[in-house]
């Protein structure tokens, strides 16, 4: 069965592309190039999955998440982009999306990278993991941040290095399902520290 | 003319939210606000008069405003012990001044004139000149001018300093422009012209474009400048990949947590490993992870191409054992490399971080 996904990107090349590159892989059910777009379309189509850009021209993808997430709570959002600064990718999944992979991401993966977000787990880009082992291993002790289990760490550090959730399953020699649990709770202690304490950390790191 | 705008403060407010709002347009205390009200409302209950005067300004209703300030003026001068004749003058040439700057009079010379204001203001001097039994009216008097051409004169002085600033501020905007002018020029118009040139080599116009877009990334979100291979090691390895991805016509990921000074042989270890992947694995893609602790640098290097066997490699292939091995350890670090035939390679390269 394929997923029903709506692309949220203001650079039309661009969604030529993705639409080309996913082929019968998902059915995209709409485009929008704006967040007002975007807002009114989501809410009338309800698809499983919207692919969204972390800038609009008149707005970021969180205002659109911001918007949408109450009264469409089935909706998964997974950031797709090239801007890569980390306080933005990190403001994109606080405001709720399940994943962050760039726009190099090849057509086959991000396939994949939407059946996984479709069916509830975590996708978490090489780059987004390394922001998050930062973001923590900047911590202070004391912190409210829930910390992160070894595990967790252990796995986030091996999707830094490129591996695949399969290849950390057999290295790690434990279930893919079980991978998937440890990025979806990483996933969910980033959305709920109450503190700004990520922000802000995204802020001072301005990292690539 | 614009009137200088303030609003009713919704959150901070006692009554209506005149004092809160007002606290807010200056940017002081709401306390000190209040005190002065307060201070006011005991001249003759000019504050009071006052505080109602400003709240049907804030919902704009100006003239109402304007009686409301000339009456409660006129209570504060009642309340300091000037006559009604005094206060009378007194109010005239305010309520005369206020037409003719609602007018838009001003010292500029193509101001246009407003007669009925300067009418109230004459007939108001000559009431309070001739109220000068009066003991304080004579000194009000030239005070009253001054007070006048102040209000006046304030506007167009306010507005001047105010142009002036937008003027520098325009000139820090195109002297920043001018930068970013040449920075673009002398990294994304040069390789565009190099794509242009090598149009016909998709795998060059790629690695051209990817590593143009590193640069960019760089300078935008990390305040590097364009084309700086940069002291700290990510910048490093950043500039390697990107090496490496033009000689090869690879795609190299780099992701990484922390930064630190540059580490020379870990770089240098880190690109050997590079090249050694794009040139012997036969992959599109190679993935790069830094990882920089208090204790130590480590890097990781990893394909998912043919892999070998380091039994079969032949020994004159100094590249693994001497560039990256040796390297490592005679800086005091250590180099691992694994490696399945048909599952790929990663070498992992961790040095410790020298005292500094």
């Amino acid at each position: 069965m394929s997923r029903r996904v709506v692309l949220v990107d203001d650079h039309g090349l661009f969604l030529a592309g993705v639409r080309a590159e996913l082929g019968e892989a998902v059915e995209v059910v709409g485009e929008a190039g704006t967040v007002a777009r975007a807002i009114p379309l989501i809410k009338e189509l309800d698809p499983e999955v919207v692919l969204l850009d972390v800038h609009l021209p008149d707005g970021s993808g969180e205002a659109i998440i911001d918007a949408v997430a109450s009264e469409r709570p089935g909706v998964r959002f997974l950031a797709l982009s090239v801007s890569d600064a980390a306080e933005d990718v990190i403001a994109v999944i606080r405001a709720g999306a399940r994943g962050y992979v760039t726009k190099t991401i090849s057509g086959e993966e991000l396939a994949a990278a939407i059946e996984r977000v479709a069916s509830g787990d975590a996708v978490f880009s090489p780059r987004l993991a390394g922001f998050v082992l930062d973001a923590y291993r900047s911590e202070q002790a004391g912190s409210e941040l829930d910390e992160l289990t070894p595990r967790e760490r252990e796995v986030l550090q091996l999707i830094a290095r490129g591996y695949l959730y399969k290849e950390i399953a057999a290295r790690l020699d434990i279930s893919v399902k079980t991978v998937e649990s440890h990025v979806s709770s990483v996933l969910r202690k980033l959305q709920l520290s109450t503190r700004h304490e990520l922000t802000r950390w995204a802020t001072q790191h301005r990292l690539v | 003319m614009a009137l200088p705008a303030f609003a009713a403060s919704s959150s901070d407010r006692a009554l209506a939210g005149v004092c809160g709002g007002i606290a807010e347009a200056l940017g002081v205390d709401v306390t000190l606000v209040r005190l002065v009200f307060a201070l006011l409302a005991l001249a003759g209950g000019a504050g009071i008069v006052l505080y109602l005067a400003l709240w049907l300004y804030a919902d704009d209703h100006t003239w109402p405003a304007a009686i409301g300030l000339v009456i409660s003026g006129s209570l504060l001068l009642h309340a300091l012990g000037l006559s009604d004749r005094a206060v009378a003058g007194i109010a005239l040439v305010a309520a005369g001044l206020a037409l003719a700057w609602r007018r838009g009079a001003g010292l500029r010379p193509d101001a246009p004139l407003s007669f009925g204001g300067y009418a109230l203001v004459g007939v108001g001097a000559v009431i309070l000149l001739a109220a000068g039994g009066d003991a304080p009216a004579p000194l009000l008097a030239p005070g009253a001018v001054a007070g006048g051409l102040l209000l006046i004169a304030g506007p167009w002085l306010w507005r001047l300093a105010l142009e002036r600033d937008a003027e520098r501020a325009a000139r820090i905007r195109s002297d920043e422009r001018a930068d970013v002018a040449a920075r673009i020029h002398d990294s994304v118009l040069q390789t565009l012209a190099l794509i242009q040139r090598h149009a016909d080599e998709p795998k060059r116009v790629a690695s051209l474009a990817r590593r143009q877009e590193r640069e960019l990334r760089g300078w935008l979100y990390a305040e590097r400048p364009l084309g700086d291979d940069g002291s700290s090691i990510v910048a490093a390895l950043s500039s390697a990949a990107a090496d490496v991805e033009d000689v090869f016509g690879v795609r190299i990921e780099l992701a990484s947590a922390g930064d630190a000074p540059t580490d020379g042989a870990v770089v240098l270890a880190a690109r050997e490993a590079m090249t050694n992947a794009a040139k012997f694995a036969e992959v599109e893609e190679i993935d790069v992870y830094a990882e920089v602790s208090e204790a130590e640098i480590a890097v990781f290097v990893r394909d998912r191409g043919v892999g070998f066997d380091r039994a079969s490699v032949p020994p004159d292939r100094r590249g693994l054992s001497e560039s990256v091995e040796g390297r490592l350890e005679r800086a005091g670090g250590s180099a691992t490399i694994v490696s399945t035939p048909g599952a790929g390679t990663e070498v992992e390269l961790r040095i410790p971080r020298r005292a500094s």
